[in-house]
C-alpha cells in the first residue's frame, strides 16, 4: 500500500528521492527556518520586529538558490532572493567562512530599503558548503535624517548608514569595531544591538540544525533533495500558471507625490500571461526622481509575485523554483527601478500601489477573482525623541491598517494589512510600557468605506499623545489624494488623513513629513477605508441594516448609497481631491 | 480505601464522564482493585448532562454499585468549545476603556491567510453595537490619568441591559498592573444589572496585551450563561442521586478543576474532552513502556491528534478556539478567539465514526466534516438515518459485527447501511456498494492521516521515531492503516480505546494556574515582594484545593518566573525556589543570563532584566488508578470465537478472518493478521502482514509492517522508544 506522503509526491513526479524522505526533510527544513523565526523574535528588542513580525528566514543551497523561507510579510517574497546570491557573488563564496554573519542593507545592490538588514551566514558541514542560512528584519532606525529613518529626503545617503557586505562576526566573536560602528550612527542602539544579535542567533541555531540534519541523510541526499525541491516547485508553478487566462493586461495608477512637490508618481503595468510565465513590464511608469518615493527592482517584483501567488495554489511552497517563472521588464532609472544614488525609504508605499495597479490590470480577465483597491499604502510612522521615564534617545515606528478592498461576492474586511503587508499592531499596553507614548484613540472610522453591493473595510483612527516630553514625529505615507477605486461600479474608500492636534488646531498635515510635537501634543493618523464592489443600490437591505446598528456607518452614508450618489465613502472636505482621478 | 485523600470510609469507585459528539462513556474504576467497568449511552445534544445522568445511572445498574460508593467524579465537556463553533454563546456586552471600543474588530489588524483574497477575521463574539467605551485610563505604572467615569458607567450598563445581554465583560487598559477601576466598575455594574454575570479582565487572566487578554474575558462571559447552568444541572442530578462527592471537570491543560471554580472559569474547559484524551493516551502508553507517542482519538463527530513526547503532552500558553489548526510563530495570527489559558497542543478535523459520505456537484466524493452524530446517528443505529457515514461503510465491509457493536447494546442492521451507501455514493458514482464503502473508508483514512501528518511531519518530526496510540470508538478500526501510510512501525491498542477520555479523566490531578503580572526593573524588583505575592496566591490556591478536600499533604506549589531583558516582550520560564531570601532576586537574574544564553546563544549580563510575570501552578495530587497485571494467555488462540468474511483492499472477494474476543486475551498472547479483535467498546481491524502482542498491561503492540525506509539514507537512530 503507497502512503499519503508517497501519493502526494509521486503524483507531482518526484524523481530520485524516495516520497518519504522528501516530505520530511522539505519539512524538517521549513522547521528549521520556523525556528530561526521564532528565535528572532523572542531574543529582539523593538518591538516592530518583535510583536510585528517584520523579519523573514531562509536557507540558500550552495548554488545559491533560496530553497525555504519562512516570513510573515508578503514583502519579503522576493528581497532575500536577491540580495543574498549577490552578496555572495561580491564577497566570493571562497572568502566566507562557516558561521561567519555578514550583514548587508545596502538598497541597491538589491534589497529593499536601508532599515531592512539582512545577515547572511555560510555553512559548511565536514569541510562541504551545504548552504547559507540568512535572515532580514526592519530595524526601527538606521540613522538618517528623521527618526525611524523616515525622513524626506533626496538621496540615500541622507536616509541612514548604508552597510555594504560587512562581516560582523566570524563564529561567535563579534567584531566590535563593527558593531560600535553601526550602533554609533543609529538612534535606538540599545534596542539595535539586541535586534542584531537576535538575527545573529538565528543564524547559530539554523546552523545547529541544519548540521544535524545533514549528518542524519547526509550531505549528497541533501543536495539531491534541493535541487529536487526547487524543480518540483517549478513544476507545480508552471502547471498553476498554465491555468490562467493568457494574454496582456494594462492598468495605470498614481501615488499623491514624491515628498518634493505636489507632482503625482504615476506607476504602469503591463502584466503578460504566457507559456507558463508571469511578466510585469513597468514601462511608462514615472522617472526615478529625488525623494522617498523610488523602489528598487526587487521591490516592484514583489507586487507581480504576491498577486501571482493569489491567484495560484495557496499550498506551493516559496523558493527559487516559484520565483523562476515571475519576472519584472522595464527599464532602470524608473520610480519603481531606481538606481543609486536615489532615495528609496518610501519604496514600499510605491509598491503597494504597483500591487494594487497588477490587481486592476487583470480584473477584466479574472474579474471573480480580483479586489477592490483597499488600504493601498504602507502607512510608516516613526517618533523619536528623549525619553525621560528611562533617560535615554528613543525611536518607535509602527504602520497601521486599513480598510481592505470589497472582493467579488463579498463585503472587504475592517481593519486589516492589505497584500504586501502583514504586519500586526503593537498592542498598547506594550507601547506604553517601554516608550513615553500613549495611545489615546484606537478604532474603526465610520463611514470610510466605499459603498457597493459589497462594501469595503473600514479605514482606521490611531491618536498618540506625547505626555512626558516633546518628540520629533516622522510620516511617511501617501493616499491623501487618490483613494482607493471601486470596481464594478462600487464607490472609492475614504482617503488617508494625517492631523496635528486633532482636538485642537486639527493642522492636517502632509502625508511624507517631520514635525515637532512638544509635551503634551496629539498626532492623528486615518487610513483609507477599501473601495466597494458593484452598483450599491443593489447592496442586500439587511447587510446595509447590519452595519447602521452596528455603527459602521451613519444614516447619511446610507442614504447616499441607496440613492447611489456617489457621495458615500469619502470623507468630508476631502472628496474634491479623489473626484474621479484613478 | 484512597490513603492520599480524607475521604469517607464506604466510598470505593472513581467515575469519569466523557460526553463525546455521540457517544457518552463513563469508566469506573475500583479503588481497591484496580478493576475498570465500563458503560457506554447516546450522548443527549440538546442537554448532555442528561446523557452524563443516563450513563451514571446505567453504569452503576449494571454493576450493582450503590451511589453512595461512589468517591469522585470527574467530567470532560464539549460544551464550551461546541457553544463557540456553533456560535451558540452567551448575548454580552464590553466595556472598555473610551477610545477603544473596536479592540475585538481590529483584534491583531492581521489576515489570517497571505494569499487567499477571500479570506474572513472571525466575526467578533461581541457585536460592535454592545462593545461601549467609558471615560477611565490607567497608565502603565499603574497610575490613575482620567478617574472611571460612573455615570456614563452606569448610562452604558442600562444601554447593555436595555439591549437584553446576558452577560458583561469588562476589559480596562494596564488592568493587568491595576484592577482598581475594573473592580469599582465590577461593583457598579452589579448594581445596575442585578444578577447579570460580570467577568473583569483582571481577575480572568490579568496578563498584559489588551487583545488576547480581552479576547479571554470575552468567551468567560459569553461561555458563562451557558456552560454555569449545564455545570448546577449536572450536580443537581447527582445530588438526587446522593451521589455526594463533588464534580469536578477536566480543563484544556490537562488538570481538573473543582465544579465551583469552572463555573466562575468556563473559558478553562473549552479544550477538555480532547485534553483528557491525550493524558489517557499518554497513561496507556506510559505503562507499555513508552514515552513518546502520536495520539489520535476517533470519536463520532471527530478526529483528535496530538503529539506526546517523553511522557508529557505539549503545553501552549496561548490558543485560539475556533481556528483550524496549530499557530506557527510566522503563521499569521486571527483565524480564531485568542484564549490566554493552558492548553494542551492539537489539531482537531470534522472526521468520525459519523461522518457522513456524499457526492458533491461536482462528482466527487466527500467524507465529513458534516456528521450524522448521536440522534438518528448512522443508517445503521435504524433510528431513522438515512445518510451513509463511516460507520455504515465499516459495517459493510465486515469490519464491525452488527450483533456486537458497544458489547451487543445496539444492534445494527447491515441491510440500512447498504441502503443507505447504494443510493448515496455507489449509484451517482456507477460502482458496487462494497467498492464504495472502500472508497469511504480510505478517503476518510487520508483525512486522518493528514492531521498526524501536520502534528508530526510538518513540525520536523518523523513520525517513525513514534509508537502510534489509537483511541476513540472508531480509532483502532482505521489505526493501522493510517499508521502504515505514514511509515509507523508500532500502534499501541489501549485496554479500553472507546473509553480513553474518560480514564484519562481518572490519571489527572487537580491543577490550578495562576499568574500576575509583576512587570518591574531588576533594580525595583525585591525578594520579599515576590514571596509575599507567591504566597497569596498560594493561600488563594491552597483553599481552592482545600475546599477540594486535597489534603495538605497532597499539595505541591511549582513557582514559574518569567524574565526578560528590559526591551524585550517574549519571557523566558525559570523556576523559583519556595524560599527566595535576600539575594534571591540576584539568583534569578544569573539563571536568566544561562537560560537565555543556552536558549539564543547569547546572554547580556551587563543589560537589566525585568521580571514579567509570576506563575503558580496548585497542584492536588490524585492517586492513579492501580491497574491490574493481564493474567497470561495460552498463546491467543484461545480467544477466537469465530471467523467472519471482511473485504480489506478486494471489494470482490471477503477474506475470512479470525474473530478474537479480547477479553479472553491474556499477556504474552501472539497471533497476525488478517485478524478482528472484538470488544464492548470498540473493533480493532488487523490487516496481513500485522502481528500483535499482548502486553502485560493489557495493551495489544501491533507491529504494521509498515514499508521499510531502507532507500532513504536515513541512519537508523535509537530513539527513546526503541529503549523499551
Amino acid at each position: 500500500m503507497r502512503s499519503e506522503v508517497a501519493r502526494r509526491a509521486q503524483a507531482d513526479g518526484l524523481e530520485d528521492i524516495d516520497p518519504v524522505s522528501f516530505e520530511v526533510i522539505r519539512n524538517a527544513l521549513l522547521n528549521i527556518t520556523e525556528e530561526m523565526a521564532v528565535t528572532i523574535r523572542r531574543a529582539a528588542y523593538s518591538t516592530n520586529i518583535k510583536t510585528r513580525a517584520d523579519f523573514s528566514c531562509a536557507f540558500f543551497d550552495a548554488t545559491p538558490l533560496c530553497v525555504a523561507q519562512s516570513f510573515a510579510q508578503p514583502a519579503h517574497l522576493v528581497s532575500m532572493s536577491s540580495i543574498v546570491p549577490a552578496v555572495i557573488r561580491e564577497i566570493g563564496p571562497e572568502n566566507m567562512q562557516s558561521g561567519d554573519v555578514f550583514l548587508i542593507n545596502d538598497a541597491h545592490r538589491g534589497t529593499s530599503h536601508l532599515n531592512d538588514i539582512t545577515a547572511i551566514t555560510p555553512i559548511d558541514v565536514q569541510g562541504r558548503r551545504i548552504g547559507y542560512f540568512a535572515n532580514m528584519a526592519h530595524h526601527v532606525d538606521v540613522g538618517g535624517s528623521a527618526p525611524a529613518s523616515l525622513g524626506v529626503s533626496r538621496e540615500i545617503f541622507q536616509e541612514g548608514l548604508i552597510i555594504p557586505p560587512t562581516l560582523i562576526a566570524r563564529g561567535d566573536r563579534i567584531d566590535h569595531n563593527v558593531l560600535n560602528l553601526l550602533l554609533s550612527n543609529v538612534r535606538a542602539p540599545r534596542e539595535t544591538r539586541g535586534d542584531l544579535r537576535a538575527q545573529m542567533s538565528a543564524n547559530v541555531i539554523g546552523l545547529r540544525r541544519v548540521t544535524s540534519l545533514v549528518e542524519r541523510y547526509g550531505a549528497d541526499f541533501l543536495e539531491k533533495f534541493f535541487a529536487e525541491l526547487l524543480r518540483y516547485t517549478e513544476r507545480w508553478t508552471e502547471r498553476e500558471i498554465r491555468r490562467l487566462p493568457e494574454g496582456i493586461y494594462e492598468a495605470e495608477g498614481f501615488r499623491d507625490d514624491n515628498g518634493m512637490d505636489d507632482e503625482p508618481v504615476r506607476l504602469r503595468a503591463r502584466v503578460t500571461i504566457r507559456d507558463g510565465h508571469i511578466h510585469l513590464d513597468v514601462t511608462g511608469s514615472s522617472p526615478q526622481r529625488a525623494g522617498p518615493l523610488n523602489c528598487t527592482r526587487p521591490m516592484a517584483r514583489c507586487a507581480i509575485a504576491f498577486v501571482s501567488r493569489c491567484l495560484i495554489d495557496n499550498r506551493l511552497p516559496v523558493n527559487d523554483g516559484f520565483l523562476s517563472r515571475i519576472h519584472i521588464d522595464g527599464p532602470d532609472g524608473l520610480c519603481c527601478t531606481a538606481q543609486r544614488p536615489m532615495a528609496v525609504v518610501g519604496g514600499w508605499e510605491l509598491a503597494a500601489r504597483l500591487t494594487d495597479v497588477v490587481f486592476k490590470a487583470l480584473h477584466p480577465a479574472l474579474p471573480k477573482r480580483i479586489p477592490a483597491c483597499g488600504k493601498g499604502l504602507i502607512v510608516n510612522l516613526g517618533f523619536g525623541g528623549h525619553d525621560p521615564l528611562r533617560n535615554e534617545y528613543f525611536c518607535y515606528m509602527e504602520t497601521i491598517a486599513g480598510g481592505n478592498g470589497a472582493r467579488p461576492g463579498k463585503d472587504g474586511p475592517d481593519a486589516v494589512q492589505v497584500n504586501l503587508q502583514n504586519t500586526e499592531n503593537a498592542p498598547i499596553e506594550e507601547v506604553e510600557l517601554n516608550y513615553p507614548i500613549l495611545v489615546r484613540r484606537y478604532e474603526l472610522i465610520v463611514d470610510s468605506c466605499g459603498a457597493g453591493q459589497f462594501r469595503g473595510g473600514l479605514g482606521v483612527r490611531r491618536d498618540f499623545e506625547f505626555p512626558h516630553a516633546p518628540v520629533t514625529c516622522t510620516i511617511l505615507s501617501d493616499g491623501c489624494k487618490f483613494a482607493p477605486w471601486g470596481l464594478d461600479g462600487g464607490d472609492s474608500g475614504a482617503p488617508a488623513r494625517f492631523v496635528y492636534d486633532p482636538e485642537g488646531e486639527g493642522r492636517v498635515l502632509r502625508s511624507k513629513c517631520t514635525v515637532d510635537v512638544p509635551t503634551g501634543g496629539r498626532i492623528r493618523i486615518e487610513t483609507p477605508g477599501g473601495g466597494g464592489i458593484g452598483n450599491p443600490t443593489l447592496r442586500r437591505p439587511e447587510s446595509l441594516a447590519r452595519d447602521l446598528e452596528d455603527g459602521k456607518v451613519t444614516e447619511e452614508w446610507a442614504r447616499a448609497a441607496r440613492s447611489g450618489s456617489g457621495a458615500a465613502g469619502s470623507a468630508p472636505g476631502v472628496a474634491a481631491a479623489t473626484g474621479g482621478a484613478e | 480505601m484512597d490513603g492520599s485523600r480524607d475521604l469517607a470510609q464506604q466510598r470505593k469507585f472513581r467515575v469519569g464522564v466523557d460526553v463525546g459528539g455521540t457517544f457518552t462513556d463513563v469508566v469506573l474504576v475500583d479503588e481497591q482493585s484496580g478493576e475498570i467497568l465500563v458503560s457506554k449511552v447516546h450522548t443527549v445534544p440538546e442537554d448532555p448532562s442528561q446523557g452524563c445522568i443516563a450513563g451514571i445511572d446505567k453504569a452503576l445498574a449494571d454493576y450493582g454499585i450503590m451511589p453512595t460508593d461512589v468517591a469522585f467524579v470527574v467530567h470532560g465537556t464539549t460544551i464550551a468549545t461546541n457553544t463557540i463553533i456553533e456560535g451558540k454563546g452567551a448575548k454580552s456586552g464590553l466595556i472598555t476603556s473610551d477610545g477603544f471600543r473596536d479592540v475585538l474588530e481590529i483584534a491583531y489588524q492581521t489576515r489570517p491567510n497571505l494569499y487567499d483574497v477571500f479570506y474572513d477575521k472571525p466575526r467578533p463574539l461581541v457585536a460592535r453595537s454592545r462593545c461601549l467605551g467609558v471615560p477611565e485610563r490607567i497608565g502603565p505604572d499603574g497610575a490613575v490619568l482620567v478617574p472611571l467615569d460612573e455615570e456614563a458607567l452606569r448610562r452604558a450598563a442600562r444601554r447593555l441591559v436595555a439591549a437584553g445581554v446576558e452577560s458583561i465583560a469588562v476589559a480596562f487598559l494596564h488592568s493587568y498592573r491595576d484592577p482598581m477601576h475594573e473592580r469599582l466598575a465590577g461593583r457598579i455594574l452589579q448594581e445596575e444589572c442585578g444578577r447579570l454575570p460580570i467577568v473583569l479582565s483582571s481577575d480572568v487572566c490579568p496578563e498584559y496585551r489588551e487583545y488576547p487578554r480581552t479576547s479571554t474575558t470575552v468567551l468567560n462571559a459569553v461561555l458563562l450563561p451557558r456552560v454555569t447552568p449545564y455545570i448546577e444541572r449536572l450536580e443537581q442530578r447527582l445530588r438526587e442521586r446522593k451521589v455526594a462527592p463533588e464534580l469536578h471537570l477536566m480543563t484544556s491543560a490537562g488538570g481538573l478543576m473543582s465544579a465551583d471554580v469552572a463555573k466562575r472559569h468556563p473559558v478553562h474547559l473549552v479544550e477538555s474532552g480532547p485534553a483528557a484524551g491525550v493524558i489517557g493516551a499518554a497513561f496507556v502508553a506510559e505503562r507499555s513502556g513508552f514515552g513518546n507517542l502520536l495520539a489520535l482519538d476517533i470519536g463520532g463527530t471527530t478526529a483528535k491528534a496530538a503529539v506526546v513526547h517523553a511522557g508529557r503532552p505539549q503545553i501552549t500558553e496561548q490558543f485560539e478556539v475556533g481556528a483550524a489548526a496549530i499557530a506557527t510563530v510566522t503563521s499569521p495570527k486571527g483565524l480564531g478567539y485568542p484564549v490566554l489559558t493552558p492548553v494542551i497542543s492539537l489539531v482537531e478535523i470534522g472526521s468520525g465514526g459519523g461522518s457522513i459520505a456524499q457526492v458533491d456537484p461536482g462528482g466527487a466524493l466527500s467524507v465529513g466534516p458534516q456528521s450524522a452524530g448521536a440522534d438518528p446517528g448512522p443508517a445503521c443505529y435504524g433510528r431513522g438515518g438515512a445518510l451513509a457515514t463511516i460507520t455504515d461503510a465499516n459495517l459493510v465491509l465486515g469490519r464491525i459485527n452488527p450483533d456486537y457493536f458497544l458489547g451487543g447494546e445496539v444492534r445494527l442492521d447491515r441491510g440500512l447501511a447498504e441502503e443507505a451507501i447504494r443510493r448515496a455514493v455507489a449509484e451517482p458514482l456507477g460502482i458496487g456498494v462494497v467498492e464504495a464503502a472502500l472508497s469511504i473508508v480510505a478517503i476518510a483514512d487520508a483525512r486522518m492521516t493528514s492531521a498526524l501528518y501536520f502534528i508530526s511531519v510538518e513540525q520536523g518530526i518523523d513520525p517513525r521515531d513514534y509508537v502510534f496510540v489509537p483511541s476513540g470508538g472508531a480509532g483502532p478500526l482505521h489505526a493501522l492503516s493510517i499508521a502504515r501510510a505514514l511509515g509507523v512501525g508500532r500502534v499501541l491498542v489501549p485496554p479500553t480505546p472507546g473509553l480513553n477520555s474518560a480514564l484519562g479523566m481518572l490519571a489527572s490531578d487537580l491543577k490550578h494556574d495562576m499568574v500576575r503580572t509583576y512587570m518591574k526593573h531588576q533594580r525595583a524588583a525585591d525578594a520579599g515582594e515576590i514571596s509575599a505575592i507567591y504566597g497569596e496566591m498560594e493561600e488563594a490556591i491552597g483553599r481552592m484545593l482545600a475546599a477540594e478536600h486535597v489534603a495538605p499533604a497532597d499539595r505541591s506549589f511549582l513557582r514559574e518566573i518569567e524574565m526578560c531583558y528590559v526591551g524585550q516582550s517574549f519571557h523566558l520560564k525559570l523556576p523559583v525556589p519556595s524560599e527566595l531570601d535576600g539575594d534571591g532576586v540576584g539568583r534569578l537574574i544569573a539563571a536568566f543570563h544561562e537560560r537565555h544564553a543556552e536558549a539564543y546563544g547569547f546572554a547580556s549580563r551587563t543589560e537589566p532584566v525585568r521580571l514579567v510575570n509570576l506563575r503558580l501552578s496548585g497542584i492536588g495530587k490524585v492517586r492513579r488508578p492501580v491497574m491490574r497485571k493481564l493474567p497470561d494467555g495460552e498463546g491467543g488462540r484461545q480467544a477466537i470465537k469465530g471467523y467472519r468474511p471482511v473485504h480489506f483492499d478486494d471489494p470482490r472477494q471477503p477474506v475470512p478472518v479470525p474473530l478474537y474476543d479480547r477479553r479472553l486475551l491474556g499477556t504474552g498472547d501472539r497471533f497476525d493478521g488478517p485478524a478482528i479483535v472484538e470488544q464492548m467498546d470498540t473493533t480493532i481491524v488487523i490487516p496481513a502482514g500485522a502481528s500483535v502482542l499482548v502486553t502485560e498491561a493489557g495493551s495489544l503492540l501491533v507491529a504494521t509492517g509498515a514499508e521499510n525506509d531502507a532507500n532513504t539514507g536515513r541512519n537508523p537512530e535509537r530513539s527513546d522508544n526503541d529503549a523499551q
